[in-house]
C-alpha cells in the first residue's frame, strides 16, 4: 500500500513539476506572506513592493488584501499579503482566508514574517506553513531590537532544522529585504523540490498520519492527490470541521476514527488539543536550540511606559488626552484644507467650467448638471479626502506604535457593557467629527460581529454636519439657551447609542460575545514610509471606489431637484414631490409641510444640506444674487496658490492655538448670521419652539447621510448594513420626535 | 485555582484550559498552553480585562476567558 502511495506520490511530483514549469515560463512568480499580527509583516511588505501596493478586500468579507504585481531581478512577481493570523485553524475570518487561499491557490512561495523577540510563538505559526508542502522562506523581523535585547541567534541551525532559509530582517530600515527576495526567488524556482521537508510530531502523532495516509488511498484517493497529504491527515486527524465538509467526510468516519484509536486512547479525545501541544513542544525545543536570551531580564521600555499609560489613576486620563489630540488633529488639521479644496471646486474650477460650456453654447440645463450635480460632486468627494487622509493616518500610527492595544485594555470595560470592543471607542468618538472616517476606522476590529454593531453605532454619533442645523434652528428659537440645548442633542445622541447598542446586543447579535483576547504587542515607532504608504493606499482607494458613488448620488439629487425639465417652483419638483408625499408622515412630529419634507429629503446628500436647501426653499430667491467679480484666468490660478497657503496656516494654528475643537465650535461668523435672517424669519412662521425642538432631534437620529452609505458599502461590501442603520434610526428618529412634540403638547408646551 | 484568582506578580503553570471552542482554541494558538508558567501582569483601570504574561509576550484577556484557564502556584 505504501509503495503505491509512494508511486503516485511521485506522479504527482513529475506532473507538478512540469506545470511549473511551463506555469514560470509564461507568468509571474506568486510570493505569499504570511506571519502573526505585530510582527512587522505590513512594514516588510510596504519595504518591499512600497507604493505598487494595490489595496482590496478578500472575496464576500471585509479583511483587507494588498496584492503587488512587480518585477525583481528581471522576474515578474505577484505578491500577495495574507491577514495576520496566529495559525491556521479555522476559527477566525482571517485565518480561514490564509488557509483557504495557500491551500487552493497554491503560491509559489511563502515569506512567513516571524518576529524575532518573540520566536517560540511565532513558530507555532511557522510549523503549520510547513504542513501545507509549499516551500518557505523565513524572514526573521526585528532582528535588530531582538539583538539590542541581547538575543544571539544560531541562524544556520535554525536553518537546517527547520529545512528552510533564515534571513535576519529589519523592515523599519529595509535592512535584508533584497537577500529576503533573492531567498524567496531562489526557493520559487523549483517549488516542488524546495518544500519543506516534514518535522516530526513525535510516533504517535506520525504513525497516525501515516494510518490515516492510508485509510484515504484505500477510500478516498482523490482527496490525497487534492490537498497535501500530511497536512491533509494532520486536519482530519484534529477533526477540522471545514475540511470535513469539504471532503463530504462525515465527523465520525471511521478511517479517522480506527487511525486516531490509539492517539484517542493514549492522549485524550481532544485531539487538535494535543496536535496544539505537538507544535509547541516542537517550537519550543527549536527555540532552545537556537536562541540564547541573557540570563537576566532587562526592565522593558514598553513597561516603563505600561506603569503610567494603563495605570489605574492615569490610565483614563491619559487615554482620554490621547483621544482629544488625536481628535483635534484629525479633523482641526485636515478641515482648512478641505475647505481650500471646496471653495477651489465651487469657485475657480467652477467657474471656468461654466465659463467653457458658455463658450461652446451649451444649453442651460447641461450647464447646470456639470455645475451642480458634476462639480458639486466632485467636490462633495474631495472635501473628504483631507480627513480620510489625517484619519487614516493617526489610526496606522495608533495601531502600528502599540497603542491601539493599550487603547482598547482601558476602554474595554466600559464599551463591552453595550456589547462593544474596546477599540470600537476609537470609532465612535471620531463620529463625532464625521461619520465617514469613523465608519473606516471600524478596519482596527478584528472580528466581524464587533465591527458591524460599532458601524450601526456611529451615525448617532452627532457629526459636525449636523451642526449648522442646530445652530440655525437654535440660534432662531433658543438663543437663551443655546448651549444647554445643544449639549442636550449630543446627550441624546450618546444615550440612544448606549440603548441602541443594549438592544441589539440581545437582538441581532445574539449569543457569545465575540473573545478579546489580544497580544498587547511592545511599543514600537512606525517608519514613516510605511504609514505615508498606508495612508496613501487608503486614500486612493476611498477616491477611487467610494468617490464614483458620491459623484452619482449627487448627479441624483440635481436630477430630483431639476426634473421634470424647466422646472420653477421647487414644490413642483421630483424633491418637491417627494417632500409633499412624506410630510404627512411628519405631521404627528410638528412639522408636516413640504418644505421641511423636502429638506429632510435633500439631507440624504448629507445633513448640513438641510439649512442649505431650507434657505433655498423658504427664502424667495433675491434677483440680485451676491456674484463675485469675473477674474481673469491668472488672477484664479493665482489665488488657488494664496489661498493654499492660507490652508496651511490655518491648518497649523487650528493645532497649536486652542483648546477647543475648531470644527466643532458652534458659533458662527457674522456675516452668516447676517445672511440666515431672512431664512430665521421664514422658519418662525413655520417652527414653534417644541416642534423646532423636535425637528433637530429628527435631523440628530434620521438616516445617515449618503456618504455613510458609501463608505459602509465599501467597507462591508454588501448594503446590508446600511440598510439596517437606515431601517433602525428611521424609526428611532420619528419615535423620539413623536414622542417630544407630543409629550410637549401634551405638557402645555405647544404654544 | 483559575488564573483570576492568582495574584498580581505571582507566577503560574497552566493546568487544564476548560471551555471548549473557539475559547480554547484561540488561547492554544497563542502559545497559552498546559505547562506554561503564566502571570498576571496588570488589571485594566475599570477592573476588567487583564494582562498576563506568558511565552515572553503580554496578553489582554476578560476576566470571564480567564476563568476558564486552570493554574497551579509555582
Amino acid at each position: 500500500m505504501k509503495k503505491t502511495l509512494a508511486d503516485c506520490r511521485l506522479q504527482i511530483d513529475e506532473q507538478e513539476s512540469r506545470q511549473a514549469a511551463v506555469k514560470k515560463e509564461k507568468s509571474s512568480v506568486v510570493i505569499a506572506v504570511a506571519g502573526n499580527p505585530n510582527a512587522g509583516k505590513s512594514t516588510l511588505i510596504n519595504a518591499i513592493a512600497g507604493t505598487r501596493l494595490q489595496v482590496g478586500n478578500w472575496p464576500g468579507v471585509t479583511v483587507e488584501k494588498k496584492t503587488a504585481f512587480f518585477e525583481y531581478a528581471g522576474q515578474k512577481i505577484t505578491l500577495v499579503d495574507l491577514p495576520g493570523t496566529y495559525s491556521l485553524s479555522p476559527y477566525t475570518q482571517e485565518e480561514i482566508i490564509s488557509r483557504d487561499y495557500l491551500v487552493h491557490e497554491k503560491p509559489d512561495v511563502i515569506i512567513n514574517v516571524v518576529d524575532a523577540t518573540n520566536l517560540e510563538r511565532n513558530l507555532y505559526l511557522t510549523l503549520q506553513l510547513m504542513e501545507l508542502e509549499i516551500p518557505v522562506v523565513i524572514a526573521l523581523n526585528m532582528y535588530d531590537e531582538a539583538e539590542a535585547k541581547g538575543y544571539r541567534f544560531d541562524l544556520e541551525m535554525l536553518s537546517s532544522m527547520l529545512g528552510t532559509t533564515v534571513v535576519p530582517t529589519t523592515a523599519t530600515r529595509g535592512a535584508g529585504v533584497n537577500a529576503l527576495m533573492t531567498a524567496a526567488l531562489s526557493a520559487a524556482e523549483r517549488s516542488w523540490e524546495n518544500r519543506p521537508k516534514p518535522i516530526p510530531y513525535g510516533d504517535d502523532i506520525e504513525r497516525t498520519v501515516d494510518a490515516v495516509v492510508r485509510g484515504l488511498n484505500r477510500e478516498l484517493p482523490q482527496a490525497l492527490q487534492q490537498y497535501p497529504p500530511r497536512w491533509l491527515a494532520l486536519k482530519l486527524i484534529e477533526r477540522d470541521q471545514t475540511l470535513l465538509q469539504l471532503l463530504g467526510m462525515p465527523a465520525d468516519s471511521h478511517i479517522i476514527s480506527r487511525a486516531t484509536d490509539h492517539l484517542r486512547t493514549a492522549h485524550g479525545e481532544d485531539t487538535e488539543a494535543f496536535l496544539a501541544d505537538a507544535r509547541y513542544a516542537q517550537a519550543a525545543g527549536l527555540t532552545r536550540e537556537v536562541l540564547r536570551k541573557p540570563d537576566i531580564r532587562k526592565r522593558e521600555l514598553t513597561e516603563t511606559i505600561d506603569a503610567v499609560v494603563l495605570n489605574r489613576f492615569f490610565g483614563i486620563p491619559i487615554f482620554l488626552a490621547a483621544m482629544w489630540v488625536m481628535f483635534k488633529l484629525t479633523f482641526d488639521l485636515s478641515k482648512p484644507f478641505a475647505d481650500w479644496l471646496g471653495t477651489m471646486v465651487s469657485g475657480p474650477f467652477r467657474r471656468l467650467a461654466e465659463a467653457l460650456l458658455a463658450a461652446l453654447q451649451a444649453p442651460a440645463w447641461t450647464a447646470s448638471l456639470v455645475a451642480d450635480g458634476i462639480i458639486a460632486g466632485v467636490g462633495a468627494v474631495l472635501v473628504f479626502v483631507p480627513v480620510i487622509f489625517a484619519m487614516m493616518f493617526f489610526i496606522t500610527f495608533l495601531e502600528g506604535s502599540g497603542y491601539m492595544a493599550r487603547a482598547a485594555f482601558v476602554m474595554d470595560r466600559a464599551m463591552h457593557a453595550i456589547g462593544l470592543h474596546g477599540k470600537s471607542f476609537i470609532p465612535m468618538l471620531l463620529g463625532f467629527g464625521c461619520n465617514v472616517p469613523a465608519i473606516y476606522a471600524t478596519r482596527t476590529l478584528e472580528n466581524p460581529k464587533d465591527k458591524a454593531l460599532t458601524a450601526l453605532l456611529i451615525p448617532l454619533t452627532s457629526c459636525g454636519a449636523r451642526l449648522p442645523v442646530y445652530v440655525v434652528f437654535i440660534g432662531t428659537f433658543f438663543s437663551a439657551h443655546a448651549g444647554t440645548v445643544l449639549w442636550s442633542l449630543y446627550v441624546m445622541g450618546i444615550v440612544l447609542a448606549i440603548a441602541v447598542g443594549m438592544v441589539f446586543k440581545r437582538t441581532l447579535f445574539k449569543g457569545d460575545a465575540p473573545l478579546f483576547i489580544m497580544e498587547l504587542p511592545p511599543y514600537r515607532m512606525p517608519s514613516l514610509r510605511s504609514l505615508l504608504i498606508h495612508t496613501w493606499e487608503k486614500g486612493k482607494h476611498f477616491l477611487v471606489k467610494a468617490g464614483t458613488y458620491i459623484l452619482a448620488v449627487s448627479v441624483l439629487v440635481w436630477f430630483l431637484l431639476n426634473m421634470p425639465f424647466g422646472v420653477e417652483d421647487k414644490k413642483d419638483s421630483w424633491m418637491g414631490q417627494i417632500g409633499q408625499v412624506v410630510a404627512p408622515a411628519l405631521s404627528p412630529l410638528g412639522f408636516g409641510s413640504w418644505e421641511a419634507g423636502s429638506a429632510l429629503v435633500a439631507g440624504l446628500v448629507a445633513k448640513e444640506i438641510v439649512v442649505g436647501t431650507m434657505g433655498e426653499i423658504y427664502v424667495k430667491k433675491s434677483d440680485e444674487e451676491k456674484k463675485d467679480e469675473p477674474l481673469s484666468i491668472g488672477e484664479e490660478f493665482a489665488r488657488i496658490g494664496t489661498s493654499l497657503g492660507e490652508a496651511f496656516i490655518a491648518a497649523g494654528s487650528n493645532v497649536v492655538s486652542t483648546f477647543g475643537i475648531a470644527t466643532m465650535s458652534a458659533g458662527e461668523t457674522e456675516e452668516k448670521t447676517k445672511e440666515r435672517m431672512p431664512l430665521r424669519e421664514a422658519l418662525r412662521q413655520q417652527f414653534t419652539p417644541l416642534s423646532a425642538y423636535a425637528f433637530i432631534a429628527f435631523v440628530l437620529l434620521y438616516m445617515p447621510c449618503a456618504v455613510v452609505a458609501v463608505a459602509m458599502r465599501h467597507e462591508f461590501g454588501t448594503w446590508k448594513w446600511y440598510g439596517i442603520a437606515f431601517a433602525y434610526q428611521m424609526a428611532l428618529a420619528w419615535t423620539v420626535a413623536f414622542v417630544i412634540y407630543q409629550g410637549g403638547t401634551l405638557l402645555g408646551m405647544g404654544g | 485555582m483559575t488564573l483570576v484568582e492568582l495574584k498580581p506578580g505571582q507566577i503560574g503553570r497552566i493546568v487544564q484550559i476548560g471551555g471548549l471552542g473557539p475559547l480554547k482554541r484561540r488561547l492554544m494558538d497563542m502559545g497559552v498552553v498546559p505547562g506554561e508558567e503564566i502571570s498576571i501582569e496588570k488589571t485594566a483601570p475599570l477592573g476588567d480585562p487583564i494582562e498576563v504574561r506568558i511565552k515572553s509576550y503580554n496578553l489582554s484577556l476578560r476576566k470571564n476567558e480567564a476563568k476558564e484557564i486552570q493554574v497551579e502556584a509555582v
